[in-house]
């Protein structure tokens, strides 16, 4: 075993004896037992300006074996707590469908009219995976730093030499295939690197392309994947790259609301899982691209702005000062690749970014007066900034989308060596 | 009525009239006669025992008398204070010879309910009914046969005899022989003595069945209503015929001195005042006023407003202790409760309302919108006619059972006694209490009364539920608990015993739970594999 490995084991048992000896302690002093741990909740998340991530906010949640309430759940995260602690000192790597089952049984006793009552400690895997939610705020201590594992979805190549275990691996040797990045991304050492920056893309499909392609190594980048919705393990291990090698990140998605999301994700955090944030996103992440105004230019965007004296917040004069840009697709090639947005993307773009910034830009009253039921939506901070409203103003009004497969299409190379570079080397990217 | 009426009436016996209408005293048919024949016998003999304090033991013996026809000879013993052998032949020979006339609480008052079952079985079976009495202080015992000659209504004594009593008994053994359906009846007869039993925790009683049954309801209190005291009636609650017979049976000189030594709440100042507000001169001679007289001196009675309000030791409530063991006795319930009101009076009467309440236990469920009624008047059970009393009106009118969070059908039986000098029946029949608002008051405040206890019982019966459930809620996951901190502690000194005695410590002070009833439900903890 890797002694990356066996620090964190250690750490993780340290952690886990520390917080849990408490409760021991107010149990031998005759105080009720009570884990005190912030409230994992929307309404105690709170975006951090300064640091620009997701954070979990001051609010407490006091979990007490005496509340009728709250018995159950504490028992499961004492439950829990076990399994996690039997698994670290015995060297295991479970998943959390692991230590569902083995923290599954029953509990039998009898009801006050003195039937024989058969309870589980858990019923679904979803009710011990919020356990294991719990314990990770309870402890401060990540999952993946307590050794679970979960599915590998992430995948990496590029100029970048790891150690793995006790296996040094070259990742710039992976033929057409792709490391596959560890559940637990912590333990991984960084041995070597000659890279400029990491490339994240969301589609697994444009990864492989620009990898075949050779992308990574004739512009010396790293390559990323998420495969969609980006996991735990991948955020951490572009955050450790950005970190620890300091090298600036790109995130390329489609053009959609559904692809700023998560390119969010990666820099700001998951709102429901806010206190990952503080280890798992990337602030200085960038987002390249595809951005509404490549495939539009601002040409409506400016249309809008004729009739408005604000979006967003925004004067005109201050959004009137945002870079110019032009297209990257002619009128003909967009009419080729672009696809409508369907409905759960014009009302997930509200949410990013606010019901009155749809209300400015959407054309058609009709779809204005359906969205009216949004209308309490003030949008993520992180969204209302100048170019945000711009990109989602345009999504509004040409209720379009674009996926990156279709600049693909247009020409890999073009793509790689055109779309790509010219941003990076433009600065022509959202921040 | 008019007088003329009135003459009709008395012209012919007592006797040849109740022989006519036997229906009206509840003597319809066999089975009826037989349920009759056995009330009568036994309220006579609670008559004779608990309203003269003496702890009741009776027993009733119901035998097949004829091979062949429907005979049945019905023999009911007590151990009451006797009667006089002189006053044999009338009180069991001589219709509306009663010593019940006087104002006091008694279950009988009509003065003829024994000589109705003797009559009925004269006519059915020609046989005689057979007394053998005998009081505390003699050292005789007394033996009749007797008969009544209906025309006259007189008693005629067949036999009679006497021996020396060879052991200290004191009491009264009356045998009947009527025609009797013991088939149609057994189901109402053994209602009657259960009902009858239900308030009588303090006597034993015993019946032996044609069938070979025996039916035991065994004392289990000591305890037993006060007797009712004799009083003198109230002017409120006289009317003519009463004063008719206070005047016949008085020996006082003078109207003034009749007024004064037979009626409650009148004095010598009080009785002047009557008699000149009705015109009538104080030193006449009482059997010499006429109808006109005695008429006008009733209604002044009657609206005179300075009399003190009836006494009301002439009534003999049942009191929370007896209907409290006769409710436990009957029904074993989980929940009792009785509540005695004070005294009220109606009409110049007094009257007493008595509730009990029992819940759960082996009382039976109820139908589907009241209590199961359980209605007596002057100690009586009232088996029939329970539609028409005031009594299920109130149940149903007047009392919101879901406020003392009662749903029915519930296991609840509900006790009403109505006692009183002058009980406010509904008809002849005995069996049903008229809707006078004064009662009617009354019997909804009893109601409410046991009906707010019961809820209080409920409400505590439900936090006592509640806690118990919290517990089971809170101690089952303490060996779960105790067993995961033991698997991250194990080594450094962790006790499990100790910690789970802790464990249940805390649960126990911030509950109040005691911790007995924590142990135990995690002894009842299993955790599987
Ligand atoms: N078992 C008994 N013990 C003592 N006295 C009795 C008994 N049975 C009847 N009597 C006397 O006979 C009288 C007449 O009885 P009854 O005809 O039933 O009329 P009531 O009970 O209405 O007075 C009673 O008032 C009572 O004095
Ligand atoms: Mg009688």
């Amino acid at each position: 075993m890797s002694s990356v490995d066996v620090r964190a084991r250690m750490n993780a048992i340290g952690v886990l004896k520390e917080k849990f000896k408490i409760i021991l302690d107010q149990i031998q002093r005759g105080e009720k037992p009570t884990l005190v741990m912030p409230k994992r909740v929307l309404s105690n998340t709170i975006y951090d300006e300064k640091n620009k991530m997701l954070l979990l906010g001051p609010d407490v949640l006091r979990r007490s074996l005496i509340d009728v309430n709250e018995a159950r759940k504490f028992m499961q995260t004492l439950l829990m707590a076990s399994i996690i602690y039997e698994a670290l000192v015995n060297n295991e790597y479970p998943t959390i469908r692991d230590l569902y089952y083995r923290g599954k049984h029953s509990i039998g006793y009898r009801d006050v009219d003195g039937k024989l009552v058969h309870e589980n400690t858990w019923d679904e895997q979803k009710e011990s995976d919020s356990v294991i939610r719990d314990l990770e705020v309870f402890m401060n201590v990540l999952r993946e730093e307590m050794l679970i594992l979960s599915k590998e979805k992430g995948k990496v190549v590029g100029n970048l030499v790891i150690k793995s275990g006790d296996d040094t691996i070259d990742l710039s040797k992976m033929g057409h295939g792709a490391y596959s990045i560890e559940p637990t991304p912590d333990l991984v050492e960084f041995k070597d690197v000659d890279a400029e920056y990491v490339l994240v893309v969301e589609k697994d499909a444009v990864f492989q392309q620009l990898h075949r392609y050779g992308f990574w190594r004739k512009y010396r980048a790293i390559l990323v994947t998420s495969a969609g919705q980006p996991d735990r393990a991948t955020r951490r291990f572009v955050r450790r790259l950005n970190e620890e090698l300091k090298l600036p990140v790109y995130v390329l998605t489609d053009s959609d609301p559904y692809g700023f999301y998560i390119y969010s994700v990666f820099k700001i955090g998951s709102i429901t899982l806010s206190y990952e944030s503080e280890r798992l996103a990337t602030p200085s992440a960038r987002f390249i691209g595809v951005s509404m105004t490549d495939v539009f230019g601002d040409e409506v965007f400016r249309e809008v702005l004729d009739e408005v004296k604000e979006v967003g917040g925004f004067t005109k004069t201050a959004l009137g000062k945002l870079k110019k840009k032009k297209p990257y697709l002619s009128e003909s090639e967009r009419r080729n690749y672009v696809i409508k947005a369907k409905q759960r993307d014009i009302e997930r773009a509200v949410e990013l970014v606010g019901y009155d910034v749809a209300d400015k830009c959407v054309e058609s009253s009709e779809l204005r007066s359906k969205l009216k039921k949004k209308e309490g939506l003030t949008g993520y901070p992180w969204f209302r900034t100048p170019n945000w409203v711009r990109e989602l103003c345009i999504f509004f009004k040409t209720l379009n989308k674009l996926e990156i497969e279709a600049m693909a299409s247009k020409g890999l190379k073009f793509l790689a060596d055109t779309y790509i570079p010219s941003k990076i080397e433009g600065g022509d990217w959202i921040d | 009525m008019s007088s003329e009426a009135v003459e009709k009436y008395k012209a012919i016996s007592p006797a040849e009239f109740f022989y006519k209408y036997k229906e009206i005293a509840g003597f319809a048919n066999p089975a009826r006669a037989l349920y009759q024949t056995v009330r009568e016998l036994v309220e006579n003999a609670l008559d004779a025992t608990d309203s003269h304090g003496i702890l009741p033991d009776i027993k009733v013996v119901i035998q097949r008398a004829d091979p062949v026809q429907e005979f049945y000879r019905v023999t009911v013993e007590d151990n009451g204070i006797g009667i006089p052998p002189d006053i044999v032949p009338n009180a069991f020979g001589r219709v509306l010879f009663s010593s019940k006339y006087v104002l006091r609480q008694t279950r009988g008052m009509y003065g003829l309910g024994v000589k109705m079952a003797v009559l009925y079985g004269q006519m059915t079976t020609g046989r005689p009914i057979e007394v053998i009495t005998s009081k505390r202080e003699y050292r005789r015992i007394y033996f009749f046969k007797i008969r009544i000659d209906i025309n006259k209504n007189e008693p005629v004594v067949l036999e009679r005899g006497s021996w020396r009593k060879q052991r200290d008994w004191h009491g009264t053994i009356v045998s009947l022989t009527i025609e009797g359906d013991w088939g149609k009846a057994k189901a109402r007869i053994k209602e009657y003595i259960n009902r009858t039993a239900t308030v009588t925790p303090y006597a034993n009683i015993v019946m032996y069945t044609p069938d070979n049954e025996v039916i035991l309801y065994k004392r289990v209190i000591e305890t037993m209503p006060r007797p009712p005291k004799e009083v003198k009636p109230h002017p409120y609650g006289v009317d003519l015929e009463m004063l008719k017979m206070i005047i016949e049976s008085s020996k006082e000189p003078t109207i003034l001195e009749v007024l004064v030594e037979n009626f409650q709440s009148v004095g010598e100042v009080t009785a002047k005042d009557l008699l000149s507000k009705a015109g009538i001169d104080p030193s006449s001679n009482p059997r010499d006023l006429k109808e006109d007289d005695l008429l006008r001196l009733i209604n002044t009675m009657k609206s005179y407003n300075q009399f003190k309000p009836p006494s009301s030791s002439a009534i003999s409530p049942l009191g929370v202790e007896v209907i409290k063991a006769g409710l436990t006795r009957m029904f074993e319930p989980e929940f009792v409760d009785a509540v005695t009101r004070k005294p009220s009076t109606y009409e110049g009467h007094p009257f007493i309302v008595e509730a009990g309440i029992a819940y759960g236990g082996k009382v039976p469920l109820s139908e589907a919108d009241k209590p199961i009624l359980l209605r007596y008047a002057n100690k009586i059970p009232l088996l029939y006619d329970e539609g028409s009393d005031v009594i299920t009106s109130v149940v149903k009118e007047d009392i919101a059972w879901d406020n003392y969070m009662v749903a029915f059908p519930a296991q609840l039986v509900l006790l009403v006694h109505v006692c009183s000098t002058k009980v406010p029946f509904k008809g002849v029949g005995k069996e049903s209490i008229a809707d006078v608002p004064e009662v009617r008051r009354e019997i909804k405040l009893a109601i409410s009364e046991v009906a707010r206890r019961l809820r209080g019982y409920l409400t505590a019966k439900q936090k006592e539920l509640e806690t118990q459930r919290k517990v089971v809620h809170l101690a089952k996951y303490i060996p779960e608990i105790a067993r995961s901190l033991e698997v991250i502690f194990s080594g450094d000194g962790f006790d499990k015993d100790t910690l789970v005695k802790r464990l249940v410590g805390i649960i126990s002070a911030k509950t109040g739970i005691p911790e007995n009833k924590i142990n135990e439900v995690i002894r009842g903890v299993e955790i599987g594999a």
